[in-house]
């Protein structure tokens, strides 16, 4: 069964980058600009039955940053099966360890090669296809 | 820890970005001749800001042709589409985030980096501010700059 990831991240170039090498993995993807727009995202397939498999999530966004994005999905008793993936530049030591606190389940920091972020998801046992290798 | 990021840290993290995101076919070339002429009415700037264990701003300028082919590049659009300014400010901005990012980590913290700040033109600067680091390079034989700047 193929697998859905949520990209949200402000930047369209970014989103453009990770939307490619989940592609590639056979994710079907969604986008969002900022955390406030994956919320109101993660409402509508909640609706629909259509949760995501996976978020990844930027820290740095308008409206709505990552962290409160993963502090407000964790609230969210339905929503605790999706995992949540920081990628963003943050690579401060204190900021990776709230995250992760927070309810984040990986963090890569920018930049990053696509066998970084295919090895992160191999890890969370995530492989686009719902097939483990 | 130093009060400014080295100019071979600043090299290094330059590199890592381009090489992550624009491939290294086409190899950075540093350009160490520091009078790399910019022109001013064809090139494009983006900056963001550090507060907090150190204060500073991170800048990228380069030119209009390179800001295009890296747009297209990250974006993955061929040469026969169009481009807009939003598009070429998001890429470039991206830009300028992750090299800020990256050289906030080097820095004393705990610290916040801004959303990046765009613009079609030249990097200005206030007073209050002076260069600390600079690194000039060239790519596919256009000139990119990425200077740091701090309070003086």
């Amino acid at each position: 069964m193929t697998q859905r990831a949520m990209i949200i991240d402000d930047s369209r170039a970014m989103r453009s980058i990770l939307r490619r090498i989940l592609g590639g993995l056979d994710f079907e993807t969604s986008e969002a600009g900022h955390g406030q727009e994956a919320l109101d995202l993660l409402e509508v397939a909640t609706a629909e039955g259509r949760l995501p498999d996976l978020c990844l999530i930027d820290w740095n966004m308008p409206v709505m940053d990552g962290y409160t994005f993963i502090t407000e999905v964790r609230k969210r008793p339905e929503w605790r099966n999706v995992t949540l993936m920081m990628v963003t530049t943050e690579s401060e030591q204190g900021q990776i360890v709230k995250a992760l606190a927070a309810g984040a389940h990986e963090y890569v920091i920018k930049p990053f090669t696509p066998d970084a972020i295919v090895e992160k998801l191999e890890l969370l046992g995530l492989t686009g296809t719902g097939i483990s290798a | 820890m130093s009060t400014a990021p080295e100019m071979t840290d600043v090299h290094a993290i330059v590199e890592q970005v381009w090489s992550s995101f624009l491939g290294d076919e086409e190899p950075l070339l540093p350009a160490y001749d520091a009078e790399v002429a910019f022109p001013a009415d064809d090139a494009w700037s983006a900056a963001v800001s550090i507060h907090g264990g150190w204060t500073g701003t991170v800048t990228i300028e380069l030119s209009k042709t390179l800001a295009f082919s890296l747009t297209r590049l990250m974006m993955a659009m061929e040469d026969s589409e169009p481009l807009d300014d939003a598009e070429v400010a998001d890429a470039v901005g991206e830009l300028v985030n992750m090299i800020g990012g990256n050289i906030k980590s080097l820095m004393p913290g705990p610290s916040a980096l801004t959303l990046p700040v765009v613009a079609a033109g030249r990097a200005a600067h206030s007073s209050d501010l002076r260069e600390v680091s600079r690194f000039d390079a060239c790519w596919q034989g256009e000139p990119v700059r990425v200077s740091v700047h701090s309070p003086s």
